[in-house]
């Protein structure tokens, strides 16, 4: 009998889902087996660390190498254990019925379980840091997303405008829905934390996709006209860029295979947060870069060389500023130790880094707009300038 | 026109001090009681140990009214020791003279230094209540004790005795201190009078005391020793320690005698050998040994001075420096309350900043204090020659080497840069002939960086013996974690995996076999773990016993020779009162000051009766 979702639609379980089902399954027998044994279980996943991440140009994002972290079962690790299997079971119930919950709801509903189960009260959480942690156990020890086991973040950033591009989206109960971008009017379209069911088609050739770092400035460019005269894709990355956004990139990418480009501040936490984590992933989700991040997107700035050409408005680095001095103490450690400023295919991204900590400067993407202040078309110009005589990373 | 100069007068001793009494301790009313208690009860135990008597201190601060001042009570303190009593003649001089001191430059541990203290007191108990200090004091040889009161002639810097009488004492010898003073009691906290004499309490074994204060009833503390500490000779000064105004004067203190004789005889490390060959390196003419000291000139006396700086010389005499002893240490801080267990540590004397210096440690974690908040920092007691030192404590060489030191290496919280914290008392006490402090009221001492390292280690030694305890706690602590752990999470873990995999009951059982089995190991090492630690503990505990078995024997042998020693001198002393029965009180007295310092009662005693 095929559940249902809480809709009442009928649950279809993808192939995925089943994977894991089988694969979770798998691994409580053994644990159980194990047990029946007088053995000790083990638990293993890929260890997810700057130290144990692979970068090869070739590849384009960062891998896991070979080190893996494992907790065998003993006095110390019992607790973790327990409370492991304690938040699979969850974890299942969702796919089985297709439910989703964010990490806090988890937290929550593994709050409700202890309180109406006399015996799992040694199992609570004390606060949400410490379900999260289990959460993302499970998840590297499965090799899976978290968004595979029905676990969504909020949908943060990834606001898209196009005239050209039709999204088709396979819906869970099978359907299908296709969303014209240009017909939304002035709203965008926002793609979901699980872009993989997206199918991407455009209308007409679009030339390249365009990613902000400030949403806002996204915005800007698009109400005064950006989509409208190029063909292109304008998106907002919001900060630091979210599944959604890594996902949805690499699906342009991968579909419409147009040159993508990133367009945000000079300075040591854009280049190292937002667009190393864009083109190549991070070493927290090395599981599952393969499927958010999108090596071909270029740095088109600001560069440092546009300071002096456009005679942009920088500034120095706030020594004050934790958070500003803590990026340019990272951007150091990164040279030494991060594989992807480290290879020689990204040496131009390494020379932006070196810059910066020599001049201890910074310049924001909203500097365009002092070049010409009168003409609310100059970051444009400078965007389009830039993209057609190459001056990119 | 022109003012007329003013006339340039010079004013007394007293005139200055009793100007400037903040200067000295009684900045305000509740440190004037403090400071009263304080200088009374050093003077004390100073007289008892020159006179190698075992201190029986008697304190009680009373509450008797209103004071004069604003927010002032009107405070009676009374100390009073069984010590060798003062000279009628002297009495003045005590309490009403400042500068006069038995003590002043010896070079010598004794608490009191200069002869400011006492004096300072009787003048603030003149300026708040227009009444001097009473004394009552008895010397070995007196038949009858004298009873008198004693004000500062501010004018002359002179002691001056009204109302003195004699009355009958009911004991051999002794001194009684009452001074009517206004102020304001602070029992509690680190400048709390009952921390004050705590403090006392740990470092002097030998004394006993009883306290009365006002709202904390009596306290009756017996001494666990009977060995009064023996005081050291003094030493002479080391060159190296000396300005070149003080060599000079130093010279012309000696007076009438050979240059060679006075290096030798005025300072410590220079002999024969040592002078011939600084002679001879620094090209001095030997005939320069041969003039009279006071005869040098300045430039004959500076070519000298720069000479011997030059030179090599061996570091000051470490035979200075008193002690309390660890042993003696360890029994005085069970004293300060129900102590869980404690580590003391005394340091071997050493040169810091070229001067003799002895640190003693007692690190001890209090019963009754477990159950407060962790995040307290411990109590940290200070003391100089056995003096507890109560303000300012920020920038003493104390403090700042127990920041330093990482305690959290031994088992104790500690945030960065900052005192330990917990139910812990940290004493660290400073012995030293010459201690610098930072001000005249002795209340901090000066950081220097040899000084800070040679507490830190004494700190780092009492710590490691002290994280022994630590760790057999941690153990019994984490082998309990870890037995609640098997037992709270097995049951849950397996109930998982069962409802998981839909197995049956009997899968259940062997599982639960299984699993009790294999943290039953965990379990077991654990255990083990914890008995390693425990043993340890005990082996600490019974090296200690039998150090405490061994000295039982000791006091035993010691009191029944005391007791026969005893009984030999009764005899001879109802023999001598027939003869001597209407001495006269004043030789009688003389006599007993004439007594050597380092002469024990025993022997006080037979002398008079000899007489």
């Amino acid at each position: 009998m095929a559940t249902r979702t809480p809709g009442g639609n009928p649950h279809r379980k993808s192939k995925e889902d089943k994977v894991i089902l089988e694969h979770s399954l798998e691994l409580c027998e053994k644990m159980l087996k194990d047990l029946e044994n007088g053995k000790r279980p083990k638990l293993t996943a890929t260890k997810c660390a700057l130290d144990n991440s692979i970068y090869n140009s070739k590849v384009g994002f960062l891998t896991p190498g070979s080190k893996r972290v494992s907790t065998e079962l003993n006095v110390s690790s019992v607790k973790k254990m327990s409370r492991a299997v304690f938040m699979l079971e969850i974890l299942l119930r969702n796919i089985e019925t297709g439910n989703v919950n964010t990490k806090r709801e988890l937290y929550y509903i593994s709050k409700g379980e202890v309180k109406h189960s006399k015996n799992l009260k040694a199992l609570d959480f004390g606060d949400q840091d410490e379900s999260d942690s289990v959460v993302d156990f499970i998840c590297e020890m499965l090799e899976c997303y978290r968004e595979e086991m029905n676990c969504f973040a909020n949908d943060r950033g990834g606001q898209t405008y196009s005239q050209n591009l039709i999204v088709t989206e396979r819906m869970p109960d099978g359907t299908e829905a296709v969303i014209d971008l240009s017909q939304l009017g002035t709203s965008p379209f926002q793609p979901k934390n699980r872009p993989q069911n997206l199918t991407l088609k455009a209308k007409k050739k679009i030339d390249f996709c365009l990613v902000v770092e400030s949403e806002g400035t996204a915005n800007t460019l698009v109400a005064n006209g950006f989509v409208k005269r190029h063909n292109s894709i304008v998106v907002g990355a919001q900060g630091v860029p979210s599944n959604a956004v890594r996902g949805w990139v690499k699906r342009i990418q991968d579909q419409l295979a147009v040159p993508i480009y990133f367009f945000g501040d000079l300075d040591a936490y854009t280049m190292q947060n937002i667009f190393r984590t864009l083109k190549a992933g991070s070493a927290a989700s090395l599981i599952r870069n393969s499927d958010f991040s999108a090596p071909d997107v270029r740095f088109l700035g600001v560069l440092p060389e546009d300071i002096k050409k456009y005679d942009l408005n920088d500034y120095p680095v706030n020594e004050r500023d934790p958070q500003e001095i803590r990026a340019l103490k990272k951007a150091r450690d990164a040279l030494s130790n991060d594989p992807f400023f480290k290879d020689k295919k990204n040496k131009g991204l390494s020379e932006i880094l070196h810059w910066l900590i020599n001049n201890k400067r910074r310049c924001e993407q909203q500097a365009f707009y002092s070049v010409d202040p009168r003409d609310p078309q100059m970051a444009e110009k400078i965007i389009l300038e830039k993209i057609n005589k190459g001056h990119y990373v | 026109m022109a003012k007329p100069t003013r006339q340039i007068t010079t004013s007394s001793t007293a005139e200055y001090f009793s100007k400037n009494l903040q200067q000295v301790g009684f900045s305000s009313p509740t440190k004037a009681v403090l400071t009263t208690v304080k200088e009374a009860l050093d003077n004390a135990l100073d007289a008892c140990e020159d006179h190698s008597i075992a201190p029986e201190i008697n304190v009680s601060v009373e509450k008797i009214g209103n004071g004069s001042l604003k927010n002032t009570d009107r405070i009676k303190i009374r100390v009073e020791d069984n010590g060798p009593g003062i000279d009628p003649a002297d009495i003045a001089k005590v309490f009403g003279e400042y500068l006069a001191s038995s003590k002043f430059g010896r070079g010598r541990c004794s608490r009191g230094q200069q002869g400011i203290g006492i004096s300072a007191a009787t003048t603030w108990a003149i300026q708040t209540t227009a009444k001097g200090v009473t004394v009552t004091t008895k010397t070995m040889g007196q038949k009858k004790a004298v009873k008198c009161l004693v004000e500062v002639d501010i004018k002359h810097n002179k002691g001056i005795i009204r109302e003195k009488e004699t009355i009958d004492w009911d004991r051999p010898s002794g001194t009684t201190v009452e001074f009517l003073i206004d102020g304001r009691v602070q029992l509690n906290g680190e400048a709390g009078l009952v921390n004050y004499l705590r403090g006392n309490v740990l470092v002097n074994p030998h004394m006993s005391i009883t306290y009365t204060l006002p709202d904390n009833g009596t306290t009756k503390i017996e001494r666990v020793t009977k060995d009064v500490p023996e005081i050291p000779e003094a030493i002479e000064p080391h060159p190296h320690t000396m300005k070149l105004g003080e060599f000079i004067s130093h010279a012309r203190l000696f007076g009438k005698i050979k240059s060679g004789n006075w290096l030798k005889q005025g300072f410590s490390r220079l002999n024969d050998k040592v002078i011939a060959e600084i002679w001879k390196s620094q090209k001095l003419p030997k005939a320069l040994l041969d003039k009279s000291a006071d005869g040098l000139n300045e430039k004959e006396l500076s070519a000298m001075y720069a000479a011997i700086q030059n030179a090599q010389l061996m570091p000051p005499s470490t035979q200075s420096v008193m002690s309390i002893g660890e042993e003696a240490l360890s029994l005085s801080i069970q004293r300060l309350g129900d102590v869980d267990f404690f580590s003391v540590i005394s340091r071997k004397p050493c040169i810091c900043d070229f001067k003799p210096v002895q640190i003693e440690v007692a690190v001890a974690r209090l019963k009754d204090r477990r159950g407060e908040s962790h995040d307290e920092p411990v109590q940290v007691l200070r003391f100089a020659n056995r003096v507890p030192l109560q303000f300012d404590k920020a920038a003493c060489a104390i403090v700042k080497a127990i920041t330093t030191v990482n305690w959290r290496s031994y088992g104790i919280k500690q945030p960065r840069d900052a005192l330990p914290q917990g139910p812990y008392i940290v004493a660290v006490s400073m012995v030293s002939p010459f201690i610098k402090f930072k001000n005249a009221s002795k209340e901090t001492i000066d950081a220097s960086d040899e000084l800070v390292d040679e507490i830190r280690r004494a700190l780092m030694q009492a710590g490691q013996k002290l994280s022994r305890h630590i760790n057999k706690e941690s153990r019994a602590n984490d082998h309990e974690t870890k037995i609640a752990h098997i037992e709270q999470f097995g049951p849950i873990l397996i109930d998982g995996l069962v409802r998981m995999t839909k197995a049956d009951e009997k899968r259940r059982e062997n599982a639960t076999e299984g699993l009790r089995k294999l943290l039953g190991r965990d379990a077991f090492e654990s255990e083990k773990a914890l008995k390693v630690a425990k043993e340890q503990s005990e082996a600490l505990d019974a090296k200690r016993h039998r150090i405490k078995m061994f000295r039982e024997e000791d006091q035993e042998m010691e009191s029944r020779e005391a007791q026969k020693l005893a009984a030999a001198e009764s005899e001879a002393a109802n023999e001598s009162s027939a003869e001597d029965s209407d001495g006269d009180v004043a030789v009688v007295a003389s006599k007993a000051k004439s007594t050597t310092k380092k002469k024990t009662t025993a022997k006080t005693i037979k002398k008079t009766a000899k007489k």
